[in-house]
């Protein structure tokens, strides 16, 4: 009896220092195991990150060459020349919204490119002066980025602005506008380059700062800022119901429904991975077969709603209240979803904090 | 030796064990407390929030301004080695106890059951005579010097430790835990980067396997600690488990070593005799064999008696609540329940003035860190004192009679998110309250 229970005891031990052992001598050398999520990486750096970061390089060079135009002879024409390549460049800019960490955080990119609403005042007052601090991390609106090219490009009296008084201000703003994002968004894709591509494809853990961590936290934070400052805020959720249209995305060159479809479009698109594996897919693989097919399923709800909103959406805050109300709800579910089932599902942390695993 | 006349309680027994459980102790919290300084969480946890989720009853635990948990925190990390050292001991043990219980006490949001545990210890630890031997105490005063001390002192830590496995143990007997692996099932593939075992991770009998053997570990483990001949074995197993759940979940942070370290206390004083012995300046033994003794034994022994009869009792407490214990989390604190369930919830708060002439929808991040929050929307008694915050702000705001409403999603281990309270209860109505919440919407 005695030798039995010693046995087994020396046997359970032996099993756990095994195990402890094992673990041990690989220590923190991080050679992956995990063929799926290193695949699941290289996709998501290779196929969707990096060259949505190329693809936003080429459409602002494309504003650029156009703006210039524009600013050499300001005319409804020249402006009306503006509109499509300003739209590709925001739209594409959706693409890389949600992929803020890393390089992409560490050089300010959303904050610098799309913080809205439009601070007029502080921008015309720039204007005159000219003193102003584009390098300085913006709080609650914004002076510079798309926000501040749509004031600029397309609100009422933007043509006779730029052939009035403070005509050469005003464009030398613009072009530090674009001096800034271009810098930004070079220093982005440099540090990919230069070695992030390969930590973030060779760290497969789940922890904060890891990337699929910050993947999906970063998906419930786009899905929050959709529902939130995209859609809620100025459809008056935060405000008693009062409609604040004129802090939408994209409100004077009135392209706040392709934005918002583009983003939401984008998220879906790195949620599937594209072509290649993607949170779908893992989803699958831990057995959640259920729980991707309603997210998928929740993403097209969320989209059909938004497409049923008439153009612009900042008059259909107040003249189709309920279409809006609907992409809201349908949007707070989406985010449900992602926020709870899916980061629960993946053991996404959200802290660095001890915890009791509760 | 007049052995009959003295309860076994209180038959002298070598002081080492007792030495040894000081000097660890005392290192182990210092580490534990640089780290925490060295990781931000002064700042993230107690300078950043502008709301804290206190204590009922300990509403008055707040943060010090400005410098002053730095302050604080200086003064815990000193008692600290004055505890390793037996620095004027008394002191030392109540500073550390008051002021580690005090930071704990400040928000519900950072409870860790191993906090929990090592405030206990530490109050134990103020009435132990841990400083009667190879302390700087007795290089001070040599009259206190004792070699001996009564057998309760180091039972009462043991006793410690085995309500902690064993309760910790019994929460582990539940369907989710043994027959779905929850929510093991659900972190292990979180962990498939590890070396060699890595791909195992996405094995369900894997997740059995680890589920059934720390519940047998849990249960078991004291008993074969307690047994002489089982002994090394047993604490070979317990370093091997908890480095073990280390590597795996190194979210749980100091909990292993803690547990590590405290369960030398099960070895015999001979094994700690020898193990001091190899430390510089420690004496042989006898040099004054004298063992201590309480002055007040009877009233010691009526205290020892309570704090053990609260100690049984308390981990029991949701046995007084309706429904699951997981989802309703009522009596699920100070039950050492560690690693049991994966939960996770996402709640929308609405504040309305009363008729209905104002609302508006909360931004949580404004009120809360993401930590908060994370926490707030899995557990009723938190998400009820949000509620009566958000009411008290909007009072200031001016809003007659704000009333609160929250629509909150809850997952548990593994299923799909639900509807977690009745988002139709103005939660600025509810008082809190020991009883059942009725808001809460029925597991099932």
């Amino acid at each position: 009896m005695k030798s039995t229970r010693n046995w087994l005891i020396a046997a359970a031990g032996c099993l756990l220092f095994g195990c402890g052992k094992d673990s041990n001598s690989g220590g923190s050398t991080g050679n992956s195991t995990d063929v799926f999520k290193k695949n699941m990486l290289v996709n998501y750096a290779d196929t969707l990150i990096l060259p949505s970061y190329s693809d936003l390089q080429a459409k602002l060079i494309l504003l650029e060459t156009a703006t210039e135009a524009f600013l050499a002879a300001p005319s409804a024409v020249t402006q009306q020349a503006l509109k499509l390549p300003f739209k590709n460049a925001y739209v594409s800019y959706e693409g890389i919204s949600a992929v803020y960490f890393g390089p992409g955080a560490s050089q300010q990119l959303n904050n610098t490119f799309n913080t809205f609403p439009t601070a007029v005042t502080k921008i015309e007052s720039g204007i005159q002066s000219g003193n102003y601090n584009l390098a300085l991390v913006i709080a609650s609106d914004s002076i510079q980025g798309f926000p501040a090219l749509d004031y600029l490009f397309f609100s009422a009296n933007a043509v006779q602005q730029f052939n009035g008084a403070t005509a050469n201000n005003r464009k030398k703003y613009v072009k530090d506008i674009f001096a800034r994002m271009k810098l930004l968004l070079t220093n982005t894709q440099n540090q990919w380059a230069a070695g992030y591509r390969d930590v973030f494809v060779s760290n497969l853990q789940t922890n904060v700062g890891s990337s699929i961590g910050s993947l999906v936290n970063q998906f419930a934070f786009e899905m929050d800022a959709l529902k939130g400052p995209r859609i809620g805020w100025p459809f008056g959720k935060q405000s008693n119901g009062i409609v604040f249209a004129d802090k939408c995305e994209g409100y004077f060159s009135a392209y706040t429904k392709d934005l918002s479809i583009a983003n939401l479009t984008a998220l879906k698109k790195y949620y599937t991975g594209g072509n290649g594996n993607g949170i779908d897919d893992y989803l699958i693989l831990l057995g959640k077969q259920q729980l991707n097919s309603d997210v998928l399923a929740q993403f097209n709800l969320a989209l059909n709603a938004l497409n049923a909103i008439p153009d612009p959406m900042s008059a259909a805050f107040t003249s189709n209240a309920a279409l809006v109300e609907t992409a809201y709800r349908e949007t707070q579910k989406l985010l449900t979803l992602i926020k709870t089932d899916v980061a629960s599902a993946t053991a996404v942390q959200i802290t660095y904090m001890d915890n009791d695993g509760d | 030796m007049t052995a009959t006349k003295i309860p076994s309680w209180q038959r002298p027994v070598s002081i080492a064990p007792l030495v040894t459980f000081r000097i660890v102790f005392g290192l182990l919290m210092f580490g534990s407390l640089l780290r925490f300084v060295l990781r931000g969480w002064i700042d993230t946890l107690y300078v950043q929030p502008t709301f804290h989720f206190t204590y009922w009853g300990f509403e008055w635990v707040q943060p010090f301004a400005g410098a002053g948990m730095y302050i604080l925190f200086g003064i815990i990390l000193v008692s600290t080695l004055m505890i390793t050292f037996g620095l004027l001991y008394r002191l030392a043990t109540i500073l550390f106890f008051l002021g580690f219980t005090y930071v704990e006490l400040i928000d519900v949001t950072t409870y860790l059951n191993h906090y929990y545990f090592i405030s206990l210890v530490a109050f134990i630890m103020i009435w132990l005579p841990a400083n009667r031997r190879y302390a700087l105490d007795t290089l001070l005063w040599p009259v206190i010097r004792r070699d001996k001390v009564p057998a309760w002192t180091i039972g009462i830590l043991r006793f410690q430790l085995a309500i902690v496995y064993v309760y910790a143990g019994l929460a582990k007997i539940n369907s989710d835990w043994l027959l779905h692996a929850e929510p093991m099932k659900t972190w292990l593939p979180a962990r498939s980067h590890l070396p060699l075992v890595g791909p195992l991770m996405y094995k369900s009998w894997v997740a059995y396997v680890f589920s059934w053997f720390g519940c047998l570990y849990d249960c078991f483990i004291v008993f074969f600690l307690l047994n002489r001949r089982t002994r090394p074995w047993a604490y070979a197993v317990v370093v091997g488990f908890h480095i073990a759940t280390a590597l795996f979940f190194p979210g749980i942070g100091m909990f292993p070593y803690v547990m590590i370290v405290a369960t030398l206390i099960f070895f015999s004083g001979n094994f700690h005799e020898r193990l001091l012995s190899w430390l510089p300046g420690y004496g042989g033994n006898g040099t004054n064999a004298k063992a201590y003794t309480f002055s007040h034994p009877r009233a010691i022994q009526t205290v020892v008696v309570i704090y053990i009869v609260i100690q049984l009792l308390v981990p029991l407490r949701f046995l007084f609540y309706p429904d699951n214990l997981f989802w309703n989390e009522e009596g699920y604190r100070f039950s050492w329940r560690v690693m049991l369930m994966e939960k996770a919830g996402t709640a929308y708060f609405t504040v309305k003035e009363a008729g209905h002439q104002r609302a508006t929808s909360i931004s949580n991040a404004t009120y809360l860190t993401p930590l908060q929050e994370k926490m707030m929307s899995t557990q009723p008694d938190m998400i009820l004192k949000y509620a009566h915050y958000l009411q008290q702000d909007y009072l200031k705001k001016g809003w007659k009679n704000p009333e609160v409403y929250a629509e909150i999603y809850v997952a548990l281990n593994g299923q799909r998110s639900r509807l977690f309270i009745d988002s139709t209860i103005n939660l600025a109505a509810q008082p809190l309250s020991w009883r059942h919440y009725k808001w809460i919407l029925p597991y099932k």
